[in-house]
């Protein structure tokens, strides 16, 4: 009798959009679950920690990690899986890069905790009491993970196998991956899985800038009625699409909402934030040298718009922790 | 009743070009000259005086193969100093328009789009200050391709487009990003404290280009770009990944640019980098632009001095 390969899913500091993106398979899981085993997903299945460390090392043929390191707990579990797996794939943006929790290493660790348990305008009675990692209860000791400095990614704590991007990844290239993992037909290891390589800009039918064209004003995409044919650059709007993967099919740009840029940098490029703010810089208008800082200053939260899902995985936050 | 074409004269073909009609207005007094960039620190016989002459004598194939068409990048410093409010890069544009049309070559090296990479974004195309670049469709393999192709007349390298191209799709000889990153150290070994990128154009006197040339290069490290347009704020952050404390970038006062924009887009560039480094708390002081004049010779030796000056500052702080 041949043995079905074993899958895991786990998610570690993340929002759970990953996991109903699977979901989102509907029947096909079904499939999968035929053609092979799933013998942990904390989010839909009843597995314990127990039986994973229970199993032997290597057991695991794909464990498909999300979410980003954040605390112990998750740093301790990727170590886990990655012990008990052949192969790691970081699944999503948050695995991936850091992904949105990655923006909060633009703070530190103290700063972040005061917002949350002290100064918060949703807090009740409970504002001023801060989370212990020990608590003594009659009962006995209550241990909750520590919460890192910063917010990693799963390759900064583990090696990884695969990259899988998105935010989250689209449920046709999860279909691939899962075809491909199964019958063994994945790329050479280190490659990124269920994205293409050229730019999300690339498969953009809108009507490009012409020479010329220039940014007098940045607006958000609230601020301004988008017209769903030109590219949104020429209407204002930051757009990450030139310096993002392709192969999200795009539902961002359908809805006429600008790439966000969750599927990573693409091919050659080196800091995802860095280089937008490279071409951003430029289209600016310095016709009129004097309104320049009034152009610059209609850029609302640069760090957090060109770095919103690769701010842990950037040169940025090298130069901050290393 | 029309004049018959045999008795238009080569200075009627330029006055017939917008731009060109002020060219009978020259009386030669040479002021342009004693202004160019070009003339001071590329070729000396480089000479708009002369070519406006040129013009008014009828010497269109020595108009046309002269040096002094092809390389004004319409800078304008001319043009503020001229004594008849010549519009001279006007002019001199005339000229290259008829070269062109009579089948002259632009002899200057333009930049290069590799085609496998190019992703037709059109970036290029919108922030070239010559309008270079433009998009053209090809087919490719069964499907057609949206790729950019650079005016080889019109490109005068100054390297806007090679910063601003999202994909590294743009080369220019010797500052495509690999030759840009080859100069800076690898693996934290033995760093300068100081990169420093330096404009082409930006230090006018050759006092000033010995100063950073004859610097200790284990303190200051000049990386040498033809415009701070080329600036690429990912090359910044790369050089203080590589272990070096700060990244000066000297370029041109405002309104002397040699490449009409590339000090207003490194500035705003190093702008948004400044914001971005304040939000994540690192220290803005480690990256600094500085705009050096024409009237401003000896300044870069105050500049380098502050600059490790303020990382002395930082350390003692650290």
């Amino acid at each position: 009798m041949t043995t079905k390969p074993k899958l895991a899913f786990y998610w570690a500091g993340s929002c759970g959009g990953c996991e109903i993106s699977i979901t989102e398979l509907g029947m096909r899981l079904v499939d999968v679950s035929e053609q092979a085993d799933i013998v942990f997903w904390p989010a839909a299945m009843d597995f314990k920690y127990e039986d994973v460390r229970a199993m032997a090392d290597d057991e695991i043929d794909i464990c498909f990690f999300n979410g980003a390191i954040r605390n112990t707990e998750n740093e301790e579990i990727a170590h886990l899986l990655r012990q008990k797996s052949k192969t790691m794939v970081a699944f999503g943006s948050c695995a991936h890069l850091g992904g949105i929790p990655g923006l909060a290493n633009m703070y530190d660790i103290e700063s972040l905790c005061q917002r949350v348990f002290d100064t918060s305008p949703s807090l009740d009675e409970t504002r001023g009491t801060r989370p212990q990692t020990i608590t003594n209860m009659p009962e006995g000791e209550i241990r909750i993970p520590e919460l890192f400095d910063q917010v990693k990614h799963l390759a900064d704590v583990t090696q990884v196998e695969y990259f899988m991007p998105g935010c989250p990844p689209v449920v046709e290239q999860i279909w691939k991956v899962f075809q491909a993992a199964l019958n063994g037909s994945l790329p050479p290891v280190g490659s990124v899985i269920g994205a293409d390589e050229k730019t999300v800009c690339d498969v953009c039918p809108r009507e490009k800038g012409t020479s010329g064209f220039r940014i007098k004003e940045f607006k958000r995409p609230h601020e301004v009625q988008l017209d769903p044919n030109t590219c949104f650059l020429t209407q204002g709007v930051i757009c990450a699409g030139p310096v993002t993967r392709a192969g999200c099919g795009t539902p961002c740009l359908n809805g006429n909402m600008p790439c966000r840029g969750c599927y990573g940098p693409a091919e050659g490029i080196i800091d995802q934030g860095a280089k937008l703010a490279s071409f951003i810089g430029a289209l600016i208008d310095t016709d009129d040298p004097e309104k320049i800082p009034e152009i610059l200053e209609s850029i609302v939260d640069p760090a957090g718009t060109f770095y919103r899902f690769g701010l842990a995985h950037s040169i940025m936050n090298n130069l901050k922790f290393d | 009743m029309s004049h018959p074409t045999a008795l238009k004269t080569f200075a009627d073909e330029v006055k017939a070009i917008p731009g060109g009609e002020h060219v009978e207005l020259c009386y030669s007094c040479g002021t342009c000259v004693s202004k160019c960039m070009i003339q001071q620190k590329v070729d000396p016989d480089y000479n708009p005086r002369r070519l406006l002459r040129m013009v008014m004598m009828g010497l269109k194939e020595e108009a046309f193969s002269s040096p002094t068409t092809w390389m004004c990048s319409e800078c304008d410093l001319c043009y503020a100093a001229c004594p008849q409010e010549i519009h001279i890069s006007q002019v001199i544009a005339a000229v290259k328009t008829l070269a062109v049309e009579a089948g002259y070559e632009s002899p200057l090296t333009p930049v290069s789009v590799d085609e496998t990479l190019c992703t037709g974004c059109g970036i290029c195309v919108m922030v070239c200050p010559y309008e270079a670049p433009s998009l053209f469709e090809k087919q490719v393999d069964g499907t057609i391709d949206r790729l950019s192709q650079v005016n080889a007349n019109k490109c005068m390298g100054c390297g806007t487009c090679v910063a601003a191209c999202p994909v590294g799709a743009i080369a220019r000889d010797g500052v495509s990003n690999s030759d840009v990153i080859a100069q800076f150290p690898s693996d934290h070994q033995d760093p300068p404290r100081l990169i420093t990128f330096v404009c082409d154009w930006s230090l006018r006197s050759s006092e000033d280009e010995q100063f950073l040339e004859n610097y200790p290069q284990n303190l200051v490290k000049v990386v040498h770009i033809p415009c701070t347009g080329r600036i690429d704020p990912q090359h910044a952050l790369m050089a203080l990944d590589s272990g070096v404390e700060g990244v000066l970038v000297c370029g041109c006062k405002p309104g002397e640019c040699h490449f009409k924009r590339g000090t207003y887009v490194a500035d705003c560039k190093i702008n948004i980098l400044h914001t971005m480094l304040g939000q994540i708390s690192l220290p803005q002081r480690q990256v600094r632009f500085v705009q050096i004049g024409t009237q401003d010779r000896g300044r870069i030796r105050d500049e380098v001095d502050t600059m490790l000056h303020n990382l002395d500052g930082m350390k003692e702080a650290s």
